[in-house]
């Protein structure tokens, strides 16, 4: 159940992403019990006895109400444009590219393993026998230009609470900024044949003296 | 002794060839749904092996290629040869009876879909008994990974021409449905006196007029990509590895209402019976409708918020917006029980528990409408266990009310109200173990269609918790097998509306004669038969 609250503190987007999840989480929890509820009420509060039988009187037989019919479908159009707006503005601040990113790194995946090429510095390969890990520096905006050399891909570092798709011939670009140190999973999150379930790496984000550090070929 | 009344299972030529060679309405839906049903069984044995292998971690029950496999057959059973034809077939049988005509338009062009989609689903399975196996690459199959330059074997081709095969069936039967409903209606049976589940089986066939011949297309490129030389979905030669996915989703996201609204009809054909009163608000019903169906012709992008190819924000707006004339639905029904004189038969508790289920699945899919929400459960377990709440513990459960509901109707017997309680609650019980844990599985970041997970945190319990949960509802299914067998040895005859229900289907025998009706009563209102029943009432005056 704790995996209900979102880790918004691993990324500058991560806390938009959490934000927007408690709102939904919130808004779906309400919806949830309020239906179930009229639903549950309504089953027991007019059950039929068991003691009486078929005869019984018919119950009252109407069979619409204008003015319910249009407020209940006004009330939800209301409730989902307020989440729309408030999806809309976090999508935006997780979708936005800086203009000059600290850091860019080029992610390529493939049949099965990942590639960080590190723009003009050093470039991370491993396979799924041998995860790569791709280093960032905390509290700098990293973009990563994503693509695939065969089939789809996706990079899914859940602790980022982001994923996107690797797929050849259409690179996409996102910006992310860790905010906490740390080692954290990432998976392929598209199916891409039978070793997809292996094809995993990490993240480990470390302050920015150590990544320059490793970047000029220290350890970590 | 006087002779049971010929019905349409006992005419004069009830040999196996007559049945063969049938174009009788009911004889093709109870082929339908008696093939839907195998398949069916055959899906649920695929999941069965599904959860086994995920009971434990870095379990080696069966091997990554042929749990692939099974994931691939599975949902594609489930989608395209279960859950959508066993829709068809209960049309099939449905519908001329509830409008009150002695057949469908087309007969033959019935029959001739009937014969395609067994045809179309054993040519998927074949694949199986192919030197490399059957089809591996999941229902949705994206390029380029189905390409003959990765996906080598026959199996992929099988499923193509399988599903491309079943996809022509349900455009000609949608066809016949639409022709059918607006030609064939009684006199007096007007379109706003149609029940519920005749205009939801328009609303569907008006969907797979639009939706299926973008997957025909989509896997006829596949097909002319892998032997005829065709570049579609290769960018190393021009195509584009989206395109898979726009034509995929063009026609895969209103399936999921093709899927979806004809148990919405049902189950607003059952539960008025059982709070005895009319369903309440027939118009906004219709229309909500016709607004699902048409607004899920501009979503299906929502299915791609990750590939950073298309306008996020449009797609999510158009999703959010579904969730209208779904929640107007919900209320009808609600408004439906509401004062009521409600009994708890089999079909009734189906279909409360549809309501139960379903919403959980509507409102996590209100959650993955939102971009940002959807950047972390797309994909994962999160996904599997919403898309289960929708066609699981809706669908499914819809189906189950469905046949025990018509069950006399078609043939002549009531299924066991005391085994069906019981399967009710072990498939009730049994749906909400195994996918509830599936949500939490993907907030914990495990992704779909994965063979083996790492043994650290919780997801070793939840998935053991999801692999019980499966065998229960196992043997729920079993039970509904063995009430088949049982109460066909009860003799107690079923007289024409067993239920007190209320459309014209129950104005005729059960079962119906080879033409339907003998007679037909006035046709009044969208209830004739409880108008039928209750003549005091004057259907007219009924606000």
């Amino acid at each position: 159940m704790n995996r209900l609250q979102w880790p918004g503190s691993t990324t500058a987007q991560a806390a938009l992403m959490a934000s927007n999840w408690v709102l939904f989480l919130w808004v779906g929890a309400a919806v949830a019990v309020i239906v179930w509820g009229l639903i549950l009420f309504a089953v027991l509060r007019w059950r039929r006895p068991r003691s009486v039988g078929a005869d019984v009187p018919l119950p009252p037989q109407f069979r619409r109400n204008n003015v319910l019919e249009i407020g209940w479908t006004l009330a939800p159009l209301a409730i989902v444009m307020i989440l729309f707006i408030y999806t809309y503005r976090a999508e935006a601040g997780v979708e936005a590219l800086v203009p000059n990113p600290d850091l860019t790194v080029d992610v390529n995946g493939y049949r099965w393993g990942w590639t960080f090429a590190y723009r003009g510095g050093p470039t991370v390969q491993g396979t799924f026998t041998n995860p790569p890990q791709l280093v960032l520096p905390r509290d700098e905006t990293v973009r990563i230009v994503l693509t695939s050399s065969d089939v789809n891909h996706a990079f899914w570092v859940p602790a980022f609470l982001f994923k996107r798709d690797a797929i050849p011939g259409h690179p996409s670009a996102f910006d992310v900024r860790p905010e906490r140190l740390g080692t954290y999973e990432g998976h392929c999150a598209e199916f891409c044949g039978y070793a997809h379930a292996l094809m995993g790496f990490s993240v480990k984000v470390v302050p920015p003296a150590q990544y320059a550090r490793w970047r000029g070929g220290g350890s970590l | 002794m006087t002779a049971a009344p010929a019905s349409f299972v006992t005419t004069p030529r009830s040999d196996v060839l007559s049945w063969i060679t049938t174009t009788d309405h009911k004889r093709i839906g109870v082929l339908y749904l008696t093939t839907s049903l195998m398949y069916f069984a055959v899906a649920g044995i695929l999941a069965l092996g599904i959860r086994t292998q995920l009971a434990r971690p870095a379990n080696d029950f069966i091997s990554s290629q042929t749990f692939a496999e099974l994931f691939t057959l599975h949902g594609t059973a489930m989608i395209f040869l279960f859950v959508a034809p066993f829709a068809l077939g209960l049309a099939n049988f449905l519908l001329p009876l509830q409008i009150g005509a002695p057949d469908m338009a087309f007969p033959r062009l019935n029959a001739t879909s009937y014969w395609m989609f067994l045809f179309g689903g054993l040519t998927i399975f074949a694949g199986a008994a192919t030197d490399e196996g059957a089809a591996s690459n999941g229902w949705t199959a994206y390029a380029p990974l189905s390409e003959i330059k990765i996906s080598t074997g026959l199996g992929q081709d099988l499923w193509i021409v399988g599903v491309f095969i079943v996809s022509v069936a349900t455009i000609l039967t949608a066809i016949n449905f639409v022709t059918t409903v607006f030609i064939y209606r009684a006199p007096g049976m007007t379109m706003w006196r149609i029940p519920i589940f005749a205009w939801e089986m328009v609303a569907t066939s008006l969907l797979i007029f639009m939706a299926f011949p973008a997957l025909a297309a989509d896997l006829l490129l596949l097909f002319v990509d892998r032997h005829l030389g065709g570049h579609a979905f290769d960018p190393a030669f021009g195509g584009s590895a989206v395109l898979w996915q726009h034509l995929f989703w063009f026609f895969g996201h209103p399936e999921v209402y093709v899927l979806i609204l004809p148990y919405f009809g049902v189950i607003s054909e059952i539960i008025p019976v059982f709070a005895r009163k009319p369903i309440f608000g027939y118009t906004g019903l219709v229309l909500a409708a016709f607004a699902i169906a048409g607004l899920s012709m501009g979503v299906w992008a929502h299915h791609m918020f990750t590939s950073g190819a298309v306008d996020d924000p449009f797609f999510s707006f158009m999703s959010f917006l579904i969730a209208v004339p779904t929640g107007v639905k919900f209320f009808n029904w609600i408004g439906t029980l509401w004062r009521g004189s409600i009994t708890f038969a089999t079909p009734m508790l189906f279909s409360l528990g549809f309501l139960m289920n379903f919403l959980l699945g509507g409102i996590t899919g209100v959650m993955i409408a939102s971009p940002p929400i959807d950047f972390q459960a797309h994909q994962s377990y999160f996904i599997v266990a919403h898309m289960h709440y929708v066609l699981g513990g809706g669908s499914l459960f819809a189906i189950f009310a469905a046949l025990f509901f018509w069950w006399p109707k078609m043939f002549g017997r009531k299924l066991r109200e005391g085994l069906g309680t019981w399967c009710f609650w072990l498939l009730f019980i049994g749906f909400n173990v195994a996918f509830l844990p599936m949500h939490f599985m993907g907030l914990e970041g495990m992704p779909r269609r994965v063979y083996t997970y790492d043994a650290g945190g919780t997801l070793p319990l939840l998935n053991l918790i999801a692999t019980s949960g499966s065998y229960l509802m196992a043997m729920g299914v079993l039970l509904f097998g063995w009430n088949v067998v049982v109460s066909a040895f009860d003799r107690e005859p079923v007289d024409s509306d067993p239920w007190g229900a209320n459309s014209l289907e129950w104005a005729t025998s059960s079962p119906p004669p080879e033409h339907n009706f003998d007679t037909l009563p006035p046709i009044r209102s969208e209830r004739p038969v409880f108008d039928l029943r209750h003549p005091e009432l004057d259907p007219s005056a009924l606000a």
